[in-house]
């Protein structure tokens, strides 16, 4: 039990200094544009009705959350604006980069570490050229790209499950519904929620290329990185999420009293 | 041509090679034997620069490859190739861009000359008409074959084989076991291969090296390896007889 914290600030310094390995080889011998769109395409296609669905559901979810609370202060007009709000700025991205890190995640990271428990990484080296630069920059780049289309995507689509929702449990037409998001959707929640996509999509390809990359011991090794993948994705999302909260919160009221 | 120096690399707690001392000599065939898990593969691991050791030096070709960085490697893998354990290629690319993969990057090579080196490098492990073709559509065998010439194709000083016949049908393992003697003839290629095999060990090695957990229990001619006492020895020596 007390070998835990250590063992994981031990393993943050160890993605710390793989990112940094990644940005210097991105910045002195980047991979070719064309590997990375490959990946934008598979990743983006992979998931997007995925994504598309949680995002959906996510927005119907607070919809109907609110719903009740609205309907009772004779305020449904206002429901639109709260559900969307709320979505964007919290369980919106967080829920969506869940599903990110159970499907992106954990095949890149099943992918690379096949490929470095079969020997493969160790042949490009032998090869003459760099695996950081030839598997995995493309993968990062890529799920980077692709990962924060799919948090942007999935979020407007939250609007329209929010909407659909609003219809079928509050009797809310859909103008009035959208009517009020802007009173409500400043933006400080449409900023927030765009950082918190950004900084989603970098945890979670950093995090995946890592656990591959690093894997050792065989199939057993690969499904051990695969686990970790999705459990330290979504342990560091939440943290970041209460960092970014929190520091959100601490700029809105400095931009206030400035 | 290759020098280990009380070679020691440890995983963890876990001592693997425990100071190696070994010497290859240019030209010959040498086969490393040992039981499963003995540090046969992280000694050849080490020998490239996959893997470091904690301490200990190793030489080739008069250079002291010890500290070397990741860049000054490259000359090192230029010159020693690795066929690994494992066949190893990679599944997006087909057939013909695995084999001129290291050509591309290794060399700058005009595309017709990498075409005729791709060609005779199938031919040498008896392979035609899969240039086109995906490693997951031929079979282990035929992947192990590609992942050979692959290797060859360069055509390195040194060659290292990590348990290049392992798997394979009698005929094509000696198929393959003649190329390697024949390498070694003709281009007067060093080999170091790593095997689990005594009787084709006897057959066509130089020289013959047995390890046992992290250490070199004896070595020798074949003639020499014949009239070992070490027990291991004795065992390799009655499992090939009995064959
Ligand atoms: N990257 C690594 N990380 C941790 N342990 C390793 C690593 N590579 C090898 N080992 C350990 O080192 C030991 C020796 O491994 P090695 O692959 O050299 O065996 P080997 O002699 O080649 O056996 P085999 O004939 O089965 O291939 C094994 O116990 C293995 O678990
Ligand atoms: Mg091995």
């Amino acid at each position: 039990m007390i070998g835990v914290v250590p063992r994981f600030f031990y393993r943050l310094g160890q993605i710390m200094m793989f990112l940094g390995d990644v940005l210097k080889t991105l910045w002195h011998r980047p991979c070719r544009l064309e590997l990375v769109l490959e990946q934008v395409w598979y990743v983006t296609l992979q998931s997007f009705p995925t994504t598309a669905m949680a995002g959906f559901f996510v927005g119907g979810i607070m919809t109907v959350q609110f719903a009740m609370q609205v309907n009772e202060f004779g305020a449904a007009a206002y429901l639109g604006g709260l559900s969307t709000s709320a979505t964007f700025r919290e369980v919106g991205p967080m829920l969506i980069a869940f599903m990110l890190s159970g499907k992106v995640g954990a095949f890149t990271s099943a992918e690379l570490g096949t490929m470095k428990v079969t020997e493969q990484i160790d042949a490009i080296r032998c090869l003459g050229a760099d695996p950081i630069q030839e598997v995995i920059l493309p993968r990062f780049l890529g799920i980077i790209i692709s990962s924060f289309f799919l948090l942007t995507g999935g979020l407007m689509l939250s609007v329209v499950g929010g909407a659909t929702l609003g219809v079928l449990f509050a009797g809310i037409n859909p103008q009035e519904y959208v009517r009020h998001i802007p009173t409500i959707m400043g933006w400080p929640s449409i900023l927030s929620g765009i950082v918190k996509c950004l900084s989603y999509a970098l945890v979670l390809a950093t995090i995946c290329t890592y656990m591959g990359y690093f894997t050792t011991g065989g199939a057993k090794g690969v499904g051990r990185a695969v686990v970790s993948t999705s459990v330290l994705t979504m342990v560091t999302i939440v943290v970041f999420d209460w960092g970014t909260s929190f520091l959100g919160q601490l700029m809105l009221s400095w931009f206030a009293i400035g | 041509m290759i020098k280990y120096k009380n070679l020691v690399k440890s995983f963890g707690t876990r001592t693997v090679l425990k100071g190696i001392d070994l010497h290859i000599k240019a030209g010959e065939i040498v086969f490393i034997l040992g039981t499963s898990g003995t540090g046969k593969s992280v000694l050849l691991k080490n020998t490239v620069g996959l893997l470091r050791p904690d301490s200990g030096e190793i030489w080739i070709d008069g250079e002291n490859v010890s500290g070397y960085s990741e860049e000054q490697f490259l000359s090192i893998r230029k010159k020693c190739g690795m066929v690994f354990q494992h066949p190893a290629l990679f599944d997006s690319l087909t057939i013909y861009e695995n084999i001129a993969y290291g050509l591309r990057k290794h060399f700058s090579m005009a595309e017709n000359e990498i075409e005729r080196r791709v060609e005779q490098a199938l031919s040498l492990v008896n392979l035609d008409n899969i240039l086109s073709k995906r490693p997951g559509e031929i079979s282990y065998g035929m992947q192990k074959r590609v992942s050979l010439a692959r290797t060859v194709v360069l055509q390195p000083k040194v060659l290292l084989f990590d348990e290049p016949t392992t798997g394979l049908d009698p005929v094509t393992t000696n198929s393959i076991n003649t190329l390697i003697q024949s390498l070694s003839r003709k281009l007067n290629t060093t080999s170091m291969v790593v095997s689990h095999d005594m009787q084709c060990a006897l057959k066509i090695a130089d020289h013959i090296v047995v390890l046992d957990q992290g250490q070199v229990v004896d070595q020798g001619t074949p003639k020499q390896l014949l009239e070992s006492e070490v027990p291991l020895v004795r065992d390799f020596l009655e499992e090939a007889r009995n064959q």
